[in-house]
């Protein structure tokens, strides 16, 4: 015999919800939207539709400033060797407090074995946009999860939380709550442990790091992306990052699992080794 | 059954007269809790009602009782058409601090903070309030009126408010009064039904959350039910003695608006005396699921979205034990000491300080499932391949080689101590901490997210071309698709180096994510590998809707594994005291 609980679950009308969501989605269809660009997938509740495989190109993984070409590891030859390119920090540098700028350069001198990509660590924000691997967005009804390419590493962004809380516990990719701007997905993410570097270049920012990041579409295979760093202890003032990120066009792509830890083990542990290998 | 769906055209004609039920009040509330006799205490302990003689199950507080049944907890009442309910203090101030020294511990009391980190706060008309929770996931209010100590209110969560205790009003009577803060209300001889506008879409289904239903007194019912059925009352049957019951009183259930299961009952009503089938029909690990018909998202696909957790399944072991042959279920007792047995042997320091602070346990009833293989139907493995026994002993002798000596480098200890993974299935089995799952959807792509240890698998649902034989992963290569219900994933490719008791690189996995309630997701496996086994096996349990999650932890494994560091430092710490004594 069926409980009264579950008769009571199938004499409601379980169907509702759906059909008043498309109803919503149908009237925000036949509804003016604003400032639509043409080209730009549409969601169903008529939004950019940024669902898809998206990766940064340049050099900015390297260094956010401005730098020439240089030599990387003497054992990698012209492979290891850093490729020069033009900085991505709108304005030019990276407005450090003088104290900050020296930390930059000890992180920069201790790279091969300091910078946490080397260790195979979580990248943080805005850092696993634009490391050198694919990442996908999963674009749902009330939240969006970014999947990267590098380190397992992903994040939920929250576009249901009217009044979000604040992050209970730091974390590497910290919390992240999302909302439109016209066409502009708008995401602040805060809530960050302080450990995660912003490039190979050893740029960095503190726990009290907060990143506005703004996703724009330029037409379907295209984004401009754009971070807004403000961290009062490290720097002197807000400044801003600004790439596009260009979508993966190849009809099988993939991102692919890069589980990096074991390539990072002899890194951390060979000293451990029963017979060391540093 | 009744037909009228609320708010209908019938019942609000209805509503016009009014009055036909005066008399009824609110009786009792029941709460679902793994053990109700440890909840009796602790409403006792905490917020001063009084147990009854020879009613282990039921607290009074103040003219309503709170009748707690064993049933797995489905989640707390948020999100539920029914919010929380309240009592009253003359000081909240000094409860709350009170409260607050008890502690989270054990059956402890967990406060609800405001943004600002404070336990209370001033409110319109009553001076102070805050908020706190039961260890079985019943939100509490605590407020500050004088006039009406100790039980205060129920408090609904409609999506109508107005419409809401209308409804109420039309059926049991009760004074309408705007209650202080511009909250509305409708009064009782025990306290006040408030409502308050229900944030998001529907208010989830009450049954087998932490309050499954509100009860009102009515004399007669017999009588009191056609009226209720005259004001449009969805009634479910007839009103009946239940079995097993304390008292001749009799007993009917409604659907009340917003989901909430209302239930009627006659003066002296005691409870009854079993457990009885209250539960939403879900699967319980047990029995195979009642038809659910899965909320879509709007695109038109079966809505799996949530955080889930897997701790009520934590425990349940693979293979069916030899003690254990034909028997369909553990009992709520044995099923509560096997994940006591499981954890306390997993975790130092447990009892203390891990009980219900991290690992949230006592918000789930442990699952009284016996073993996870449902097929082959002896709960089983299937025998060994030629190839496979070959395996097995390999496997066998490669761990004893590295058992025997203190680890040479990361690489003889298990992709899961080195933080690189658990494999699949093996990731997706409880473990004894963070068993979180979260699954995020977009058109042709579900995004599963577990926890432990932060490994987001990204499944198509719409077919593509399989990457190469040469392309070997840790997790394989999913191809998902929707059958009917259920999300249904494949996966090959696999490296082989992460195996699931014995399976091979040449494993397909095959796993399917159904919905077999509002807050259950059923998950079953089948795993088929030819090269290991005779024949395919499949295997299953459930996880829960954790709502209480606001998202997954970070379980930043790698990152902090000093576990790592100390295990090979200890290894050459022991290896120098070898040479030391070989010497």
């Amino acid at each position: 015999m069926a409980s009264p609980a579950s008769r009571s679950r199938l004499s409601w009308p379980r169907r509702a919800r759906p059909a008043i969501a498309w109803a919503a989605a149908t009237l925000a269809l036949a509804a003016p939207l604003p400032s639509h660009e043409p080209g730009i997938p549409r969601f169903f509740d008529g939004h950019p539709d940024l669902n898809g495989i998206w990766q940064a190109i340049g050099t900015a993984h390297w260094n956010l400033e401005d730098h020439p070409a240089a030599a990387g590891h003497p054992d990698l030859g012209a492979i290891g060797a850093v490729p020069p390119g033009q900085g991505v920090v709108v304005g030019g540098e990276i407005p450090y407090a003088a104290a900050a700028r020296e930390r930059q350069e000890a992180n920069f001198k201790d790279r091969m074995t300091a910078d946490p990509e080397a260790k195979c660590f979580l990248p943080g924000v805005p850092r696993a946009t634009y490391l050198p691997y694919p990442f996908q967005i999963i674009q749902g009804d009330s939240k969006i999860m970014i999947v990267y390419g590098f380190a397992e590493a992903n994040r939920t962004i929250h576009m249901d939380k009217e009044n979000p809380e604040p992050p209970p516990i730091d974390s590497w990719m910290g919390r992240s709550h999302g909302r439109w701007d016209g066409d502009t997905l708008v995401v602040l993410a805060e809530g960050f442990n302080g450990q995660a570097w912003l490039d190979r270049a050893g740029n960095y920012a503190s726990a009290a790091l907060r990143v506005e990041e703004r996703y724009t579409p330029l037409g379907r295979n295209a984004l401009q992306y754009e971070a807004t760093l403000t961290d009062p202890t490290v720097f002197e003032r807000p400044w801003t990052i600004r790439m596009p990120l260009y979508r993966r066009l190849e009809p099988n792509v993939r991102v692919l699992e890069f589980k990096c830890v074991e390539f990072a083990e002899d890194l951390m542990y060979g000293h451990l080794r029963r017979r060391p290998t540093r | 059954m009744c037909t009228i769906r609320w708010p209908g055209l019938i019942l609000l004609a209805a509503l016009a007269s009014v009055g036909t039920s005066a008399g009824a009040d609110l009786h009792h509330v029941q709460i679902t809790a793994a053990s109700p006799t440890e909840a009796v205490r602790w409403y006792e302990r905490h917020l001063d009602c009084e147990p009854v003689t020879g009613q282990k199950d039921t607290a009074v507080c103040n003219g309503i009782r709170l009748i707690f049944v064993s049933q797995p907890t489905m989640g707390s009442t948020q999100g539920t058409g029914v919010n929380h309910i309240a009592f009253s203090y003359p000081d909240v101030t000094a409860k709350m601090a009170e409260l607050e020294a008890v502690g989270v511990r054990g059956s402890g009391v967990r406060l609800q903070r405001f943004d600002d980190g404070s336990t209370h706060r001033p409110m319109p008309g009553l001076n102070r309030h805050g908020f706190l929770f039961d260890p079985w996931g019943t939100r509490i209010e605590l407020v500050e009126d004088i006039e009406l100590l100790g039980f205060h209110h129920l408090h609904l969560s409609a999506s109508d408010p107005q419409s809401t205790l209308r409804w109420y009003q039309a059926a049991f009577g009760g004074q309408s009064e705007d209650f202080p803060g511009g909250v509305s209300g409708v009064q009782f001889g025990s306290g006040w039904l408030l409502a308050s506008s229900h944030s998001g879409s529907q208010p989830a289904p009450t049954s087998s959350r932490a309050i499954a239903h509100i009860a009102f007194e009515m004399p007669s019912l017999d009588r009191s039910a056609e009226g209720l059925r005259e004001v449009g009352v969805d009634m479910l049957g007839a009103p009946a003695v239940p079995a097993n019951a304390r008292s001749a009183a009799k007993r009917v259930f409604a659907n009340g608006p917003d989901n909430v299961t209302v239930a009627v009952v006659e003066p002296g009503f005691a409870g009854v005396d079993a457990a009885e089938a209250t539960g939403d029909g879900a699967f319980d690990g047990n029995a195979v699921a009642e038809a659910y018909t899965t909320p879509r998202t709007p695109w038109g696909e079966p809505d799996l979205q949530g955080i889930w957790t897997g701790n009520a399944a934590h425990g349940i072991p693979l293979e069916r034990p030899a003690a254990l042959v034909g028997v369909e279920a553990l009992t709520a007792e044995q099923a509560a000491a096997r994940r006591e047995r499981g954890t306390l042997g997993s975790i130092w320091g447990y009892e203390r300080e891990w009980r219900d602070t991290t690992l949230g346990y006592d918000k789930m009833t442990p699952s009284t499932q016996v073993a996870m293989i449902f097929d082959p139907p002896d709960g089983r493995l299937p025998p060994l391949t030629e190839a496979g026994e070959r395996r097995a002993r390999e496997a066998r002798l490669e761990r004893e080689r590295r058992t025997s000596q203190p680890p040479a480098g990361p690489e003889d200890l298990t992709p899961y101590v080195r933080c690189i993974t658990k494999g699949v299935p093996g990731m997706m089995i409880p473990g004894i901490y963070n068993n979180g799952l979260q699954i995020v959807q977009g058109p042709e792509f579900v995004a599963i997210h577990k926890e432990m240890v932060h490994e987001a698998r990204v499944i198509p649902t719409t077919p593509r071309e399989r990457v190469g034989p040469n392309l070997r992963t840790w997790l394989g290569d999913p191809q998902g698709r929707w059958d009917g219900e259920s999300l249904v994933v494949e996966s090959n490719r696999f490296n082989g180096r992460s195996p699931f008791r014995g399976s091979s690189a040449e494993m397909t996995l095959t796993e399917r994510f159904t919905r077999v309630g509002p807050s259950r997701l059923l998950y079953e496996f089948t795993v088929d590998d030819p090269t290991v086994w005779v024949r395919p096996w499949s295997a299953r349990f459930a996880f829960d809707l954790d709502e209480d999650q606001y998202e997954l932890v970070e379980y930043a494994c790698h990152e902090g594994n000093y576990g790592m560091f100390n295990i090979l430092s200890g290894a050459r710490a022991r290896d120098r005291e070898a040479a030391e004594a070989g010497r």
